[in-house]
């Protein structure tokens, strides 16, 4: 039991230091439990039926197994069980009551039938099934909701977070990550969120990979509903959507919370591309610090606000600075995969122009005074080479290369 | 006795012949006036009573009654003064000689004294008289600049009641009218010129192909980054109006009593700049007694709507027709009448409601479900009907505008006008005009153009109506530079854009 100590009178200088990997076993750990003593078929059921209980969460279910031993014994205990937990919500006692009432072979049938319609499958901490490296990451989630395949939890995972007010330049640093990491063969796991992970996911997916949504929210309401088809085509493409909550509940705003910790869990490392002060982002990264996985932080200008978060991580070491994506591969001992074959010629104005992003991003004002083209061809030439796929636009305010336009390096004129 | 004189009235923008019929017959004295006439009309009765005593004429003790034919028209406006009074001098045989009144239509107000004076909307009232197949026409001294822009029509300023009734009688005859000239085109500056706004290329170069094209164009962007300043500069870059367009633009104005009567036509394009508080009925028109609103008034120029999204939802909403017909219905109890209203839209608007969303210098503290539902005040079909959309943010600090970016508006303006010479010898209409389906290898589009827009539409993944929508403003780009081929370097330009702004 180490750390209860720093509970004491010691506690803010404690806090002042930055700890590496602090474990808190007083917080409901798993460690010392002994899950393979139970009887899988008898245990699944309850477990299902405890987790639909408000208030109990990766916490009070550890709590309750420590305090029964089993989830079949917590269950059987009737409204005693709600004593055991650490808080208790007001609506807990009456619902208790009411899926008392129903039975719990009545309430695993029903959830079972409810994730098969949202296209997913219950996977329990009992299962093989299990993310592994869930188990590493006390308190886990009991009971997890998933659709699409489990294999992609199973390899290695990077999760990349960030602001969902994303700039271009967070969209395209985290599309380039993500885009190099599903070419090495590494899942990229982030939230579905707007913005940054939406960003992650879908280049991942373009680029023919696997990525990992966890949802704040069940599989049959995927939040947001914007990204419904990204969702789609993520399982489509071998990743999964992974949710905390049954199918029918209705999502609340400590889910964000809780969906965080198992994105950090579930990923070797932690990326934030974009974060700026309060950002949801910098929960993740506290609850990756909290497992021991490695954050890095991709720096942002010194004046722009959404990437305050992530600069003041690198300043307080908390965060590896991310200088490239390859850079980042390497640090996470991933091999770099195998890059496309393109042969692009460049007529002069596209080379001035791309060689110009290439140092670095711009918006049109910009690129006037960097290039000796007028408006007109500039803003012609920009299209062209995002119809070429060289250069991207967020917003149509600033333009950046794309990653394919990276690798071509230093262009040239040549069909001159 | 019976008599019948000639009058016009106005709906909507247009002018309607009308018959005014005086019967004066045996019985108590009254002076009775039927057939939809509004208030104003009804107030007539006291008028023409004074001024025909004080012009030395004599009401006739008798029971009179005036008749507005067509009697289900509603009439409003004081014109008809002047008609009332001249039928009750026929009837009662005060005005014996009959021959001129049939083939005079008249329109004015009567002072108490006699006195005939303007009344708005006399360009269309002489329109209308002259297609009815009336040759002549009397109004106020004041109105006859207006009236005469009807070539055809002979026009006489009467100055009081008695110089009418003497020139009908054949005693005293007034002179005709000469004609308005269109005034000379020059008339100063209007707004800000370019070469106050600093940088901004890629807005500035949208405002030029918009007004060169009369493309519909909306700016997005923080607050204070010159949206409104840029915005203002199209009042002088536009081109005058062509002749024929003078004279449907100063009638619209004529009807809203705008009209200065000294230089009844105008040359300049009309650039109407609504505050956002307006109510849909002044922006589209309407009212008991339909007036032509903003858009109307912008018909043939241009209409800014600075600070988009503050307006209100329905206001913006009744814009969808006049964007995509080029008129304004109004729907009346009495039948629905139609006003011209083709104009430019020029947007302005923040990103959210506090403005700063997307940029990098200050964070927006907006949720995000409440800017999404700001920008979703501009709903689809509107949307849909801007073609050049221009996300601005400030210069990145560091960065130094070039001298190219400044120049002034003569220079820009006279790049439009030869734009805009060239589009109408071609196809006698702005590109922004032209249907679907018009733009065909006699309007520049090659076999190579089509291919390269074709491409883009699926990489850029475009609705079939913004791919037309691009093409017409590349053809706007072509005809900036003088070229008479689209080429692959127009449609990418025009396709920067393309891009709507989204939350």
């Amino acid at each position: 039991m180490i750390g209860v100590g720093a509970r004491g009178p010691l506690a803010a200088a404690e806090l002042m230091r930055p700890v590496p990997a602090p474990s808190r076993p007083d917080h409901g750990g798993w460690t010392g439990l002994d899950l393979s003593a139970l009887d899988r078929e008898a245990e699944v059921p309850c477990w299902i039926a405890i987790s639909l209980i408000p208030g109990v969460g990766p916490v009070g279910f550890a709590r309750l197994l420590r305090r029964f031993g089993s989830g079949r014994a917590a269950w059987a205990s009737g409204p005693s069980l709600l004593e055991a937990l650490p808080r208790v919500p007001e609506d807990a006692a009456p619902a208790l009551a009411r899926l008392q009432r129903e039975g719990v072979s009545s309430i695993a049938a029903r959830i079972r039938a409810a994730s098969q319609r949202a296209g997913g499958a219950i996977v329990t901490a009992l299962d093989d099934g299990y993310p592994s490296a869930l188990t590493a990451a006390d308190p886990r989630p009991p009971v997890l909701y998933v659709a699409g395949d489990p294999v992609s939890m199973a390899t290695t995972c990077v999760a990349i977070v960030g602001t969902r007010r994303a700039s271009g330049y967070g969209r395209s640093a985290a599309a380039e990550i993500a885009e190099e990491l599903a070419r090495a063969g590494v899942t990229v796991v982030s939230g579905l969120a707007l913005g940054i992970d939406g960003a992650a996911h879908e280049a991942a997916v373009v680029a023919g990979g696997r990525s990992v949504a966890v949802v704040p929210s069940p599989l049959d309401r995927i939040y947001p509903p914007r990204h419904r088809s990204l969702a789609a085509r993520l399982v489509a493409g071998g990743g999964a959507l992974v949710s905390e909550l049954a199918p029918g509940s209705a999502p609340g705003k400590p889910d964000f919370a809780r969906r965080n910790r198992i994105i950090a869990g579930l990923s070797r490392a932690v990326v934030v591309v974009e974060a700026p002060d309060r950002s949801g982002a910098l929960l993740t990264v506290a609850a990756a610090i909290d497992h021991g996985r490695e954050v890095f932080a991709v720096p942002g200008p010194m004046d722009a606000v959404a990437s305050r978060g992530c600069n003041r991580l690198i300043a307080d070491h908390q965060a590896t600075i991310v200088t490239s994506a390859a850079a980042l591969l390497h640090r996470i001992g991933a091999v770099p995969g195998g890059r496309p074959v393109s042969v692009t010629t460049l007529s002069d104005p596209e080379a001035m122009v791309l060689h110009a992003l290439l140092q670095r991003p711009a918006s049109i004002e910009e690129l006037l005074s960097r290039t000796d083209l007028t408006t007109g061809p500039l803003a012609s030439t920009l299209t062209l080479l995002e119809a070429r796929g060289l250069v991207e636009s967020y917003g149509g305010a600033t333009f950046h290369p794309t990653l394919v336009a990276r690798r071509i390096g230093r262009p040239t004129g040549l069909d001159r | 006795m019976l008599a019948e004189t000639l009058s016009a009235s106005i709906v909507g923008v247009e002018g309607l012949p009308v018959r005014v019929e005086v019967d004066v017959a045996f019985g108590l004295p009254s002076l009775t006036i039927v057939g939809l006439a509004g208030s104003q009309v009804q107030e007539a009765r006291e008028r023409v009573r004074s001024a025909l005593r004080n012009s030395g004429f004599e009401v006739p003790a008798r029971r009179i009654t005036i008749n507005l034919s067509p009697a289900d028209l509603p009439k409003d406006g004081t014109g008809y003064d002047l008609p009332i009074a001249v039928g009750i001098l026929a009837a009662s045989g005060q005005l014996r000689s009959l021959e001129r009144l049939r083939e005079t239509a008249l329109v004015g107000e009567l002072g108490l004294d006699g006195a005939v004076r303007p009344v708005p909307g006399t360009m269309a009232l002489a329109a209308a008289s002259f297609c009815a197949g009336i040759p002549a026409l009397i109004v106020a001294g004041g109105a006859t600049g207006e009236a005469a822009t009807v070539s055809g029509l002979r026009v006489y300023g009467a100055a009081s009641l008695a110089e009418a009734v003497s020139h009908l009688a054949g005693v005293r005859g007034l002179p005709v009218a000469e004609p308005a000239t269109l005034p000379p085109i020059s008339q100063g500056r209007r707004g800000p010129d370019l070469a106050e706004v600093a940088g901004q290329a890629l807005a500035r170069r949208g405002l030029e192909i918009a007004v060169a094209g009369r493309h519909n164009l909306a700016l997005c962007g923080p607050p204070g980054i010159g949206k409104t300043l840029l915005l203002r500069c199209a009042a002088d870059l536009m081109p005058p109006l062509e002749d024929d367009e003078a004279i449907e633009v100063s009638r619209i104005y004529s009807v809203a009593g705008l009209l200065d009567r000294r230089a009844p036509l105008l040359r300049d394009r009309p650039f109407r700049a609504p505050h956002h508080t307006i109510s849909t009925q002044a922006l589209v028109g309407g009212g008991p007694r339909v007036r032509p609103g903003e858009a109307s008034l912008a018909h043939r120029g241009i209409l800014l709507l600075d600070e988009t999204l503050q307006f209100r939802s329905d206001a913006l909403d009744a814009l969808r027709e006049p964007l995509e017909g080029g008129s304004v219905t109004i729907a009346r109890v009495d039948g629905a009448l139609t006003m011209p209203a083709r104009f430019t839209l020029l947007a302005a608007f923040n990103p959210c409601p506090c403005g700063w969303r997307g940029s990098r210098q200050r964070e927006c503290s907006c949720e995000d479900a409440t800017a999404r539902r700001y920008l979703a005040r501009l709903s689809g079909p509107l949307r849909d009907r801007i073609d050049l959309w221009v996300a601005m943010a400030p210069p990145a600090a560091g960065t130094t505008s070039r001298s190219d970016g400044i120049e002034p508006s003569d220079a820009v303006a006279g790049r439009i006008g030869r734009a805009w010479r060239r589009q109408l010898a071609r196809q006698g209409m702005a590109n922004g005009d032209l249907p679907a389906g018009a733009l065909d290898a006699r309007s520049g589009f090659g076999a190579a153009a089509d291919a390269v827009l074709a491409q883009r539409g699926r990489r850029f993944r475009m609705s079939p109506r913004r791919t037309h929508r691009a093409a017409r403003v590349a053809r706007t780009i072509a005809d900036l530079a003088g070229e008479e081929e689209v080429t692959r370097e127009h449609i990418d330009e025009a396709l920067t854009y393309r891009g709507a702004v989204d939350a």
